[in-house]
């Protein structure tokens, strides 16, 4: 359907909506069933979990301002439950057993009924044991009320996942009996010789001797691999291919609906202009590369204007898999696919917070225009990429934000990359940043971050620096409360906490209706975990102020520090947790409790409190 | 302010003026690559007829405009939107040779969501050593709440494919440009 086209039926059905006043404009029902399904990567088959007789489920098509009733039909042998991921709705339609409900058991139909009040692209999952690992995930696209700030000819849904062989509970297990089970990229004998090659004996020895000694392998990016990356169910010999005719805009809403895997999505030839990133409109940025982290949807604009294929590229960020489909004018048709690339390595700078900090004023500073670098009270410069930069023991040049900074300022950070004992004894070397390749500085990854994205073709790649809301969905106003929450864990035992509290050791978090609450993030561990709160929204502070995105996952990478801000105006019981499937099961959550709330809408939540999340039989 | 004629190919190292709403007025040296193809300025009293467009976040109304060839339009232009917005004349290799520009303004701060820094604009002025002004006659940048006026005689030649597009980073792209149709009569 055209724009217009589409527009002008929104105007008919909103003038028969405003005639049948009575009665809500809209309002759908809709009917799901939740199935023992065959699962077919093209690599491998299995059974799994899906909606309506498959995997991934139905695209649920809402509108903004439409009641919707879902009758969702439990097939299986044991419970099941679905939550609607990114969705402001009353708690008890959140679908969380234990918190939200009791559960949907074998056999029964549970009604969700829930009015729409947001538009955008969503997902939703089981919450009950591993089945949204096994399969049991789906699309929501809700058409908006009003026009959006941007135009397309034609939308598709791209939806990712991480489909394993093994079943999710089998790979729990195998996790807790031994976490690196799955972590094919072991560094051997091999590597270590490679190293000392490049590196000197001595330190290829301190690098080894600290990285064992905390219990981590450096190539812990993802802790399982052996998946087969599927979008919208296909593999990449599967090619799912989306058709265009050459200088349409084609809008791509892009959902990653994975366990664990993290993808860089790129499609070689093409720019994509984000246009909303967890389903809220953001101001439009162009690039070349975007990250998306497990539970995080971006849509994007691209205007393909040759009568040619394109490969649409969703690799996993260590670099073991890659989703692969097509953008094509006809059916049938391939573009290039480029090999992996190689898999990064994990640095000392990620190991940032576990050290206590360090003592960034010692670090090496090179001269390469565009490196970041830390500057003596801590604060990360961004590098710049005008020449003008590159020596500054010159000039003085103009900051970002317009200030003058004196050259002289740059000659006296010194040049000498320094190095530090370690607590343990051990000496580690400083940063040689001339050295390590001039990647564009993020500053949402530690400086050194051997996971700083890199794009594989030249260009920009979408940091979180980049959103900015297209209009801000609260009004900007200082936080009433600030709450600071250490991420942490222990690879080896695969345990997985807040402050080094599991779960089911833990008191729920309580906040109030009104408050303004500042969640700080600090990420203690090797892992990027990507922090999802149900029921309120999430404002990145992404530097922008008033601009910042409001988002329902936050992406925290190792040795960083993030923080969001959540306007406290649902009432009710919520849950908050790493989206990581093994780390959420593993103890890497927290009930929310928001107590008061309007005249009326305040939950009575009674004495004592649930133990969160729990599981159907089976798990 | 008078529209000034063109200094083609000189780089004008003027500062803004500061008291206006508007940002575009003289001339700039970005307006003489293309020797007219797709028109050129002209004063007030030459145009035929006047044609109001709003901008909003982030399109234009109306989306397409029709004109005769060697017409000349007085367009009234108000940014009725919450973020700064650009009506550019041009084709659209003129808007994509454009954008570097304008990425360049963002990244120095002098380009924000919802209004032009002109402190900003200063200093990068004075960095750059020439002027940072988005001053072109084919192209007027409009701050929320604010109009500008631009005066256009088109070509006579109806075969260029000529559009109006906002070049802030991302906008084009996500489909806020316009079409100039040439009337089948001309």
């Amino acid at each position: 359907m055209t724009r217009i086209t589409r527009f002008r039926a929104g105007v008919l059905a909103a003038a028969v909506g405003a005639a049948l006043s009575a009665a809500p404009a809209w309002a759908g029902t809709y009917d799901l069933t939740v199935d023992r399904v065959r699962i077919d990567t093209g690599a491998f088959t299995r059974t799994g979990i899906g909606y309506n007789g498959a995997s991934p489920g139905p695209v649920l098509r809402f509108r903004e301002g439409e009641d919707v009733t879902i009758n969702v039909t439990n097939n299986l042998d044991q419970w099941t439950s679905v939550h609607w991921h990114g969705l402001i709705l009353p708690y008890q339609q959140d679908g969380v057993p234990g918190v939200s409900f009791e559960g949907i058991a074998p056999g029964q139909t549970f009604t969700y009924r829930f009015p729409i009040v947001q538009a955008g692209t969503y997902w939703f999952h089981s919450h009950s044991g591993f089945q949204e690992a096994d399969g049991a995930y789906g699309a929501i696209v809700i058409e908006p009320a009003t026009r959006e700030p941007f135009r397309y000819d034609r939308d598709y849904v791209v939806q990712l996942t991480d489909a394993h062989p093994h079943p999710g509970s089998r790979i729990m297990r195998n996790l807790k009996m031994m976490p690196d089970y799955y972590n094919r990229q072991q560094r051997t004998l091999f590597d270590f010789l490679g190293d000392a090659a490049d590196e000197g004996l001595g330190a290829a020895l301190s690098d080894r001797a600290d990285w064992g000694g905390m219990r981590m392998m450096p190539t812990d990016v993802e802790d399982v691999q052996g998946f087969t990356p599927l979008m919208n169910g296909k593999g990449p010999e599967g090619n799912w291919t989306a058709l265009f005719e050459p200088g349409e805009r084609v809008r791509l809403r892009f959902i990653n609906s994975s366990a664990m895997a993290y993808f860089d999505i790129r499609i070689p030839g093409l720019k994509m202009t984000v246009v909303q990133a967890d389903g809220q409109n953001v101001q439009p940025v162009t690039v070349d590369e975007l990250r998306i982290a497990v539970a995080e949807t971006y849509d994007v604009i691209v205007r393909p204007t040759e009568d040619r294929a394109y490969s649409i590229l969703a690799e996993s960020v260590g670099r073991t898999a890659m989703a692969r489909g097509t953008l094509a004018p006809r059916e049938g048709m391939e573009a290039e696919v480029p090999a992996l690339r190689e898999p990064p390595r994990l640095t000392m700078a990620d190991m940032g917070m576990a050290h206590g900090g360090m003592d960034h004023g010692s670090m090496g500073h090179g001269a390469t225009a565009g490196d970041s670098h830390v500057m003596p009270d801590g604060t990360m410069m961004q590098g710049m990429d005008h020449g003008a930069a590159g020596d500054a023991a010159a000039g003085t040049h103009v900051m970002p934000n317009g200030s003058v900074m004196a050259g002289a300022a740059h000659a006296g950070m010194g040049s000498d990359s320094g190095t530090h004992t370690m607590p343990d004894g051990s000496v580690m070397e400083g940063m040689a940043h001339g050295g390590h390749r001039a990647a564009p500085a993020d500053r949402f990854y530690a400086p050194g971050s051997g996971l700083t994205p890199v794009v594989a073709d030249g260009g920009r790649f979408l940091s979180y620096a980049d959103l900015k809301a297209q209009k801000p969905l609260y009004p900007e106003r200082a936080p009433t409360r600030e709450i600071e929450l250490r991420l942490t864990g222990n690879m080896e035992r695969y345990i997985w906490s807040f402050d080094g509290v599991k779960h089911e050791d833990a008191e729920p978090i309580r906040l109030q209706y009104g408050e303004r609450v500042r969640f700080t993030f600090v990420n203690e561990t090797m892992m990027t975990h990507p922090m999802h709160l149900h029921g309120m929204w999430s404002i990145l502070d992404t530097g922008n102020g008033a601009w910042n995105p409001a988002k329902h996952v936050v992406s925290v990478p190792p040795g960083t520090t993030v923080a969001m801000e959540v306007e406290v105006d649902a009432p009710g019981r919520w849950v908050f947790h790493c989206h990581l499937a093994y780390h959420m099961e593993a103890g890497m959550m927290r009930e929310v409790i928001v107590e008061g709330g309007p005249e009326g809408t305040a939950v009575d939540l009674g004495a004592g409190h649930g133990h969160g999340h729990a599981r159907g039989a089976g798990g | 302010m008078p529209f000034t004629t063109t200094l083609r190919g000189c780089v004008a190292a003027t500062l803004m003026i500061l008291a206006a709403p508007v940002i575009a007025h003289a001339a700039g040296a970005h307006d003489g690559g293309h020797g007219g193809i797709h028109g050129q300025p002209a004063t007030a009293s030459a145009a035929s007829r006047t044609v109001e467009v709003i901008m909003h976040d982030n399109y234009y109304e109306p989306e397409a405009i029709s004109v005769r060839a060697g017409e000349t339009i007085r367009f009234k232009v108000r940014n009725a939107g919450a973020l700064v917005h650009e009506f550019n004349i041009g084709t659209a290799q003129m808007h994509a040779e454009h954008m570097p520009e304008m990425q360049m303004m963002v990244d120095h701060g002098v380009l924000k969501a919802d209004r032009f820094d002109r402190e900003a604009a200063k200093a990068m002025s004075k960095a750059m050593g020439h002027s940072m002004d988005h001053d072109y006659a084919n192209s007027a940048l409009i701050e929320p709440g604010k109009s500008a006026e631009l005066i256009w005689t088109f070509p006579k030649n109806t075969e260029v494919r000529l559009d109006f597009g906002c070049t802030v980073p991302g906008h084009y792209e996500s489909g806020m440009v316009g079409s100039f149709e040439f009337d089948a009569g001309s």
